[in-house]
């Protein structure tokens, strides 16, 4: 894996034919390709503008290196930054045709036929039932002012809110990997929930129209205004077709007074084989504000995929009274690697926040959380609770925690804990009796380790993520 | 300035004991210092403490002169009978072990034994090795243990200003031995200097080690010391730490659990205040199976007062059957102190039992209340608190004189609040 050269190109790992014709820019980073992006897109000059910049402070920076997984060198100049199907002609025609291991996977997690297919990237007709469903609902958020798009057609038909928030929480002076997205993103999606507006329906990337083929530079957009509340789902249980092996999205989250954000991630993208060849390398940057008295962002995650997570959903929590929350679930078999955690910074007064991460790690993965909590001095009668939990399941994985805690104030607490363990053989002893068999057992008492995280998931989301926790274990243990 | 402070080779040349082989050795790490400098925040270790910043903020310059003090003048403690060691501004002048065989004990300059030492990256232990001139080496024989206590008498002489002093101790207990020491640091200097020791620990089988670290008074030292501690099957190491009373002072201890059934365990109490800066970074090394490791530092920070804690509990995949805990816990008293922490675990073998808590807070207002009401002023009250706080750790010392000797120091301390 080490030696091995990230090719957007590359044959997909199912056996797909991926040679799909394409509309690309030109190959490299460059002004030119970033020109091109904006062109295709039929970008205001400001946003183009605003790109180039990023893409001149990018040159400044380098990658960091500071992180656990370690991934061979991305050579950047061999990607390209653009790339839209120009026909569903090439796609597989019918589910047959899709890698039956996949279908077996959807299966086992309960997912209709109709999904199936558009999870796998079978070309679907126009009447389709979930294309109709969607449209309903887009007809009931239009009514309420809710706006829910792409943030391309955003760019274009709401460049004031676009402008005023776009990099208000991830500059394009942050990151690496959070520059290369502000130069160079192509899709994503933008929600923005007009005043004392409580959005009626779970918002998923799922319903959206044109959402397939987001892209490996996915910039994602939330703005809840005041008093209103959003709750937005990211990802599928299922996994998820994709070419794209190096990913870096961006999702910014901006909570005004009163306002409250909940952003619920299921994320199982290809992982690699056993012997962790290939594999997503997900390298995301994800940060909420809480800008206004009173508000709250709470971040769920269920992570199973990639060869490489390394994103730290973090808050700002500025306004006074705000509340931060962090529900996390990173599960690693193989070879995977995951690197996760969260950054809560308490600047305003009677700041909240709670983070619960539970780590499974096994056969040969590594799932570190890192995280941080910093307690200004403002920030008075602030208070944060941090738990940390991880399983290990034989002895060639690792499990490793990492937190930086800083209190400048007298008046805050700050508690954290974290325990490392394996499973109980008592606990699989007595499942075994009753009857379940030894994947089973795994299944039921991982499960019940990540209740905490799993309650916090949207009800349908949670059933299937459920199933998924137990087939991300299969064949770890006996 | 302090910020580019690069050493002269020729300050190696004026050590007059070393051979060749232990002159490239300096030279190395001599280089490697002056291509570092002392480190600042940018360094992963040194992100809370940023030695560049803290010293060039209150050093004008820094010199490498030995001190020609003739100081030698000390009280002895007289609260419990104990040997002695007597350093001089790290210098050993002095030893009396009248309560012990003396056979079976053995004391020397530092530079009379060889020091295998191994090259690090931390610029201070780089410094050290290039630089250090004093300094003593203690063993203990097979087989024998300590009647009474031993306390190294540590005197810095009033004539200490703007130098770094660097020393190096070595410690070996034999196997089946018994040895309990005081580090006691008596300071006469009223002006800054540095002060940046390495000490290396060897346990073999079956012995022991207890070490208690305090000092007489407050001071204006910059302390660094890094430890290095190695424990044998079925040895014992323990460790405790109280107020140093200076102005800055990393403690940087790297324990490694080498042989089976081996314990560690850090205990430290610290209150801080008026712009002191105190860190202690730990490195647990659990290497084998079967091995204990115990870490419970807690901090009282007052006006300005900054408490660091960095910990790390390495796994090792074979080491199952290992068991590491790590608790921090601080109480801050004013809105200018600061508590960071860090306390990390890396673990690669599954049967293993490894938490870490860390907490930082207030004083419990319901406490307060409860004390008042019951006649108490409420200063009485939070130092009433501040002391049972850090007393769970005193308690914790066995030799009765010994915990009432320390009692009484903390206590002079917190009365000050």
């Amino acid at each position: 894996m080490k030696n091995q050269s990230i090719n957007t190109n590359e044959e997909y790992k199912y056996g797909f034919t991926t040679d799909i014709e394409n509309i690309r820019a030109p190959k490299g980073l460059n002004e030119k390709s970033i020109k091109f992006i904006s062109e295709m897109k039929k970008e205001p000059k400001w946003m183009l503008e605003w790109r180039l910049k990023a893409y001149k402070r990018l040159k400044n920076l380098v990658e960091p290196n500071w992180q656990k997984p370690k991934y061979p060198k991305i050579d950047y100049q061999n990607l390209y930054y653009y790339s839209a199907p120009k026909s569903a002609s090439n796609k597989p025609k019918s589910l047959d045709e899709v890698d039956p291991k996949l279908i077996e996977t959807y299966k086992k997690l309960g997912i209709p036929l109709n999904e199936q297919k558009k999870l796998s990237g079978v070309a679907v007709d126009a009447v389709f039932d979930s294309v109709s469903v969607a449209t309903t609902y887009k007809e009931e958020l239009t009514k309420k002012g809710i706006i829910f798009c792409s943030i391309s057609e955003a760019i274009q038909k709401h460049p004031d809110l676009v402008k005023k928030y776009i990099g208000s929480v991830i500059p394009i002076t942050d990151h690496y990997f959070a520059t290369l997205n502000s130069a160079v993103f192509t899709d994503g999606s933008f929600v923005y929930i007009p005043p004392n507006v409580r959005c009626p329906m779970e918002l998923s990337t799922y319903f959206r129209i044109n959402a397939s083929e987001t892209g490996q530079f996915e910039r994602t957009l939330i703005i809840a205004d005041k008093g209103s509340y959003v709750s937005y789902l990211e990802g599928c249980t299922a996994p998820m077709r994709d070419e794209n092996q190096l990913h870096a999205a961006n999702v910014e989250l901006i909570a005004l007074d009163d306002a409250e954000i909940k952003y619920s991630t299921v994320q199982n993208w290809y992982p690699g084989d056993k012997d962790g060849v290939g594999g997503i390398y997900n390298f995301v940057t994800k940060r909420g504000a809480c800008r206004g008295k009173n508000s709250k962002i709470s971040w769920t995650q269920v992570e199973t995929g990639s060869a490489i997570t390394w994103k730290y959903p973090s808050c700002i929590l500025q306004g006074d009274n705000s509340v931060g929350e962090f529900y996390s679930i990173a599960i690693t078999n193989n070879h995977q690697k995951a690197d996760t955690g969260t950054k809560m910074i308490h600047l305003g007064k009677n700041t909240k926040s709670k983070i619960i991460s539970k780590g499974i790690s096994a056969g040969k993965a590594d799932n570190t959380y890192r995280g941080l909590v910093d307690i200004s001095r403002k920030a008075k009668n602030s208070r944060n609770y941090t738990q940390c939990d991880s399983l290990l399941m034989g002895n060639k994985c690792g499990a490793h925690t990492v937190p930086y805690i800083k209190n400048k104030n007298s008046s805050s607490t700050v508690e954290h804990e974290a325990t490392t363990s394996k499973i109980n053989e008592e606990q699989l002893y007595y499942c075994n009796q009753r009857g379940l068999n030894q994947e089973e057992a795994v299944s039921l008492i991982v499960n019940g380790f990540c209740k905490e995280v799993l309650q916090q998931l949207p009800m349908e989301f949670a059933v299937e993520a459920q199933k998924l926790v137990g087939i991300s274990l299969e064949g770890s243990v006996g | 300035m302090i910020e580019n402070f690069k050493i002269n080779s020729n300050e190696i040349d004026k050590i007059n004991f070393i051979n060749k082989e232990d002159k490239n050795f300096r030279i190395e790490n001599l280089n490697a210092f002056n291509s570092t400098g002392f480190p600042s925040k940018k360094e992963e270790d040194w992100k809370f403490s940023d030695t560049q910043a803290i010293f060039s903020k209150n050093f004008k310059k820094l010199n490498l002169d030995n001190s020609n003090s003739k100081e030698t003048d000390i009280k002895l403690i007289k609260d419990f009978d104990h040997n002695y060691v007597f350093l001089v501004n790290g210098k050993l002048v002095n030893s009396e072990f009248k309560f012990e065989d003396k056979s079976k004990i053995k004391i020397s300059n530092y530079h009379e034994e060889k020091f295998s030492e191994t090259n690090s990256k931390n610029p201070f232990i780089c410094l050290n090795h290039a630089l250090s001139n004093n300094g003593y080496y203690l063993e203990i024989k097979e087989g024998y243990k300590f009647e009474k206590v031993l306390v190294i008498y540590n005197l810095f002489t009033k004539d200490l200003s703007s130098q770094i002093l660097n020393n190096k101790n070595k410690i070996v207990v034999g196997k089946n031995s018994e040895l309990h020491t005081v580090n006691y640091t008596i300071n006469r200097s009223k002006n800054k200097f540095i002060n940046n020791s390495y000490e290396s620990t060897i346990l073999f089988e079956n012995s022991k080690y207890k070490n208690i670290c305090i000092q007489a008074s407050k001071s204006d030292g910059y302390f660094h010391k890094f430890s290095n501690n190695k424990l044998r099957s079925d040895s014992n190491f323990s460790s405790f730490i109280f107020s140093s009373g200076l102005k800055f002072y990393k403690q940087d201890i790297n324990i490694d659990l080498e042989g089976e059934n081996s314990e560690c365990d850090i205990k430290a109490a610290l209150f801080l205040d008026n712009d002191e800066h105190q860190e202690i970074k730990t490195k647990i090394n659990h290497l084998v199976p079967n091995c204990k490791s115990y870490q419970k530092i807690k901090n009282v920070l007052d006006s300005e007062g900054r408490g660091i804690y960095q910990g790390k509990i390495y796994v090792k995949d074979i080491a199952q059957k290992t068991n590491a805990y790590q608790l921090s816990k601080a109480l801050l008293l004013d809105d200018n102190s600061e508590f960071n922490s860090k306390p990390e675990l890396e673990i690669y073998a599954d049967d293993v039992k490894c938490s870490h808590g860390s907490t930082s807070g207030s004083i419990d207002e319901n406490s307060i209340h409860y004390l008042m009401t019951r006649g108490l002023t409420k200063k009485e009250a939070t130092q009433l608190l501040i002391n049972g706080f850090l007393n769970e750790i005193i308690s914790e010392i066995k030799s009765s004189t010994i915990r009432k000797f320390v009692e009484n120091k903390i206590e002079l301390q917190i009365h000050g609040y």
